[in-house]
């Protein structure tokens, strides 16, 4: 890249951070208003179910929910930057403290299950353009759209009951056994468990997790799998029909190389939106595979902060995948402009 | 042909290797179906599975939630009730006395007894311990409202002064509020350090490790005051958070957990006929109820008030909802329960009887809507709505069902205009302590400010029988249970509540898992220390 490529990627990344901002101070605002002001009294939920007038008063007082909304968001907000994220009605812990115990989990699991869409997804999608009316294409498609439409919930109960309760060869939930927990125990490093066995070189715990962790990232990568390789399919379809391909093969390069070296390439732009988009939604939105493979994840911390009205949880998950939102583009921006020159940045 | 399809074919040839691999590699694994083998070295572990967060307030001042189906084998209080004997068990306490006023009463102390971190029990810690709970009044504090002070006599001997007679054997014995814990750790390491997942207790098991939404696991505590010399006793005990009631399900038919707190009933019929697992149903002391808005039209009319208790299908409820796992309530005070009244009378299912009542009432037709207002997501209270309204509209009534979260279901039911409030309000209570007074008390009783009673009911006759019976109930308590029952009947008299049910508790276990006993005063609480695998 030559400097003044550099130059416009570095101010074109600038402007980005500063409109990420600003889209993340308005998150915070509109989530705030609505967390705020559902009916809900989160003072009673702080003292308990039977509390006295008297003890939510003062809860409500502790808790400086008796001052105006405007200067409870100020002074969230204020907190918010300084790292104080305040604390879970729900859980009693600081947010910060339950994000760091349970996004681990999540990311690990995501990216588990995207990973799985993206290795399987990609081929099969180019596998099916380049046979398009044909029985293996046919069958792929059957694939792809069944792989959408089976109901997540369905799908891991039946997974459990083939690999756990028919074969056995698989644990039905969690993410360790509690033999390997107290057997073989690894430090908790990065959250990950997969990594922290290696790091630790523990080589039976590492294939207990990964165990552990085949279920929910298949179920988890039902959908985007589906989608990856509908997306791969059409537009390797429309990059095919294209004049440049057509030149390719006039001049007599190999199939393999106007595939994966032309034809891919340029469908792969689409695609990675497609990723980018089903990551962030899979970290928060996937409570029903945590829920059903007891995963300790986001999803289901988030899920009951809502149902709570958990106000400082909800705040802190929705700026958190606010925050990957942003980001994930931003990087799939810039991606894509590397993999696509036709996409100009600035 | 083959070559185009190579790369496909390859990666799936990969991932299924790997799949293999893995799958067949590792630890050995247990078969399933059959009971775990305790891993070398952790002799025997109890796995108890529960669906919700296992503990939420670390600090034992605080909690009033579900860690206490842990924290009673973290903890001690100076009792231990049983509500089938009208018992209690020694615990931190050995032995008690009342003076005749009921306001002093006086503890003595087990000597010898040491907390987990290492400092002993003994009646300053007692004294601290309660005067702590009190002062933060959080949770279930304000069952110690009738204790003016707590005064060391010795050091194993403590003696308590209440404002008003008031049964602090029950008091002492509650399943929250009532811990005692070590003063020394609390003050040196303060709020934060429960809330990092630790405790000081004195109970038969200490806390080993925590991971949020995920396990609990306690370990025997050696020093405990009780000794270990049953050699078949747990040594750790995992409890572990599992959302769904399916996946529960089949970890304990694979022998991988010995406890369930609570499965949906259509699994336990399905479990019934399994050899290893057992099912018990007892007594619980949480029973749901339907009060009626007394001041507002119609229900202000005593005749249409008794009119919708005769128009509710309770065995319909009982038999489909509950799928027979619960009775017919009669009055407030649920089954077991000491106060409970087998006198009582009971409104039965009676079309015939409600139509005629409504007639007397002005409403020969109904012609009128009711509003009923229900915990949102609770499925029992749902279907329970259902089936009364489909027996309402019999009478030409119109009944609206409105699932609200908690807090604002209770809002609208202290709304300040009795007109923008609920006509109907179903809740479950429960009891902070083992005492009846916390229905007749919390439900009827007469409030300046609204709170629990919901009907807003306001008897002076029934305001003074339970002055009287709760004064009475630590000293004379047959007496106690005589104006209980008079003040009761004021309630059915008045019907100012529709008592839908007493439910019963189903637990599922495995067959080897010994040594159970539920008592519903410690609600889906299972002692460890008087367990053991067979």
């Amino acid at each position: 890249m030559d400097y003044k490529a550099g130059v416009v990627l570095r101010d074109y990344i600038i402007r980005r951070i500063l409109l990420g901002i600003i889209v993340l101070i308005g998150v915070t605002i509109v989530t705030f208003t609505i967390a705020r002001v559902i009916p809900s009294e989160p003072a009673a939920r702080w003292v308990g179910p039977k509390a006295t007038v008297e003890q939510i008063e003062r809860a409500r007082e502790q808790l400086g929910l008796d001052k105006p909304l405007h200067i409870q968001y100020l002074r969230y907000m204020q907190d918010m930057v300084s790292g104080d994220w305040g604390v879970s009605i729900r859980t009693r812990q600081p947010v910060v403290r339950d994000i760091r115990n349970f996004l681990p989990a999540s990311l690990e699991l995501t990216i588990t299950g995207m990973l799985i869409a993206i290795i399987i997804g990609i081929p099969l999608g180019v596998f099916s353009s380049v046979h398009k009316n044909k029985i293996p294409d046919h069958a792929v498609r059957f694939f792809s759209i069944a792989s959408v439409s089976l109901p997540t919930f369905w799908l891991a109960m039946i997974l459990q009951l083939i690999f756990f309760k028919e074969l056995g060869i698989l644990p039905l939930a969690g993410r360790v056994s509690m033999e390997v927990r107290w057997m073989m125990p690894f430090e908790n490093i990065t959250g990950f468990n997969s990594i922290d066995t290696l790091i630790a070189g523990n080589i039976p715990a590492f294939i207990d997790v990964s165990k552990h962790l085949i279920l929910p990232a298949v179920t988890l990568a039902s959908y985007p799998l589906g989608l990856i390789t509908r997306m791969i399919r059409s537009s390797m379809l429309e990059v095919l029909g294209e004049e440049h391909i057509a030149v390719g093969r006039a001049y007599g390069l190999s199939d393999h190389l106007i595939i994966y070296r032309y034809a891919l390439k340029n469908a792969l732009s689409p695609t990675l939106i497609v990723v980018a988009l089903s990551f962030s939604y899979s970290l928060a939105g996937t409570f029903l595979i945590e829920a059903i493979f007891s995963w300790p994840g986001l999803g289901y911390y988030a899920a009951l902060s809502i149902i709570t009205a958990d106000y400082p949880a909800i705040m802190g998950v929705t700026i958190l995948i606010a925050i990957l939102y942003v980001v994930l583009n931003l990087i799939v921006d810039i991606v894509q402009a590397f993999i696509d020159p036709r996409i100009k940045i600035g | 042909m083959f070559v185009k399809y190579r790369i496909f074919i390859l990666i799936m040839i990969t991932l299924l290797v790997l799949v293999v691999i893995i799958s067949g590699c590792g630890a050995p694994d247990t078969e399933p179906g059959a009971t775990p083998e305790p891993a070398p070295g952790v002799r025997n572990i109890a796995v108890i599975l529960d669906t919700e967060e296992i503990v939420v307030f670390w600090d034992p001042s605080e909690t009033w939630s579900n860690e206490v189906i842990a924290f009673q084998n973290v903890y001690e209080s100076l009792l231990r009730y049983d509500p089938f004997t009208d018992t209690f068990e020694p615990i931190l306490a050995t032995g008690y006395s009342v003076s005749e006023d009921g306001l002093s009463w006086i503890f003595e102390l087990r000597e010898g007894v040491k907390f987990h971190t290492g400092n002993p029990f003994n009646a300053e810690a007692v004294k601290y311990s309660i005067d702590r709970t009190k002062e933060l009044g959080m949770g279930s504090s304000f069952i110690w409202d009738a204790v003016e002070e707590i005064n060391v006599l010795d050091e194993y001997t403590v003696e308590f002064v209440l404002v008003y007679p008031s049964p602090l054997d029950l008091i002492a014995s509650a399943a929250y509020a009532a811990y005692i814990f070590d003063p020394v750790a609390t003050e040196e390491y303060g709020r934060e350090w429960f809330y990092e997942g630790n405790a000081a207790g004195t109970g038969p098991y200490m806390v080993e490790s925590w991971i949020p939404m995920d396990e609990l696991v306690l370990t025997r505590f050696d020093d405990y005051w009780g000794g270990w010399a049953q050699e078949n006793k747990f040594e750790k005990a995992v409890y572990k958070v599992i959302q769904e009631p399916s996946t529960a399900r089949q970890m304990i038919e694979a022998g991988q957990a010995d406890w369930i707190t609570m499965l949906p009933f259509e699994h336990i019929s399905a479990l019934e006929a399994d050899p290893n697992i057992s099912i018990t149903v007892t007594p619980s002391f949480q029973n749901l109820m339907g009060l009626l808005n007394t001041e507002k039209a119609p229900l202000d009319n005593v005749l249409v008030r008794r009119a919708l208790n005769y128009a509710f299908p309770y065995d319909s409820v009982i038999e489909n909802v509950m799928l027979g796992y619960a009775s017919q309530g009669r009055g407030t005070i649920p089954k077991g329960l000491w106060g409970h009244s087998e006198e009582l009378y009971q409104y039965g299912y009676d079309l015939d009887r409600a139509a005629e009542l409504l007639a007397e009432a002005g409403y020969p037709d109904g012609g009128f809507e009711l509003l009923l207002t229900y915990a949102s997501g609770n499925e029992f209270q749902r279907r329970i709505g259902e089936l009364y309204k489909a027996e309402l509209v019999k009478l030409g009534i119109d009944l609206e069902l409105r699932g609200m979260p908690w807090e604002s279901q209770w809002d609208m039911a202290k709304a300040p205009n009795p007109e923008d409030r609920q006509d109907i309000f179903v809740f479950y209570w429960w009891p902070d302590a083992p005492d009846p007074i916390s229905w007749l008390w919390g439900l009827f009783y007469t409030e300046e400010e609204i709170g629990f009673n919901l009907s807003y009911f306001y008897n002076p006759e029934y305001d003074a029988l339970i002055d009287e019976g709760s004064m009475l109930a630590g000293a004379d308590r047959d007496e106690a249970i005589r104006l209980y029952a008079e003040a009761q009947q004021i309630v059915i008299d008045e019907a100012v509540s529709i008592f839908i049910y007493d439910q019963e508790n189903v637990r599922v276990m495995r067959t080897n898992f010994k040594g159970y006993k539920d008592n519903p005063v410690y609600a889906n609480v299972v002692f460890l220390y008087d367990c053991y695998r067979e």
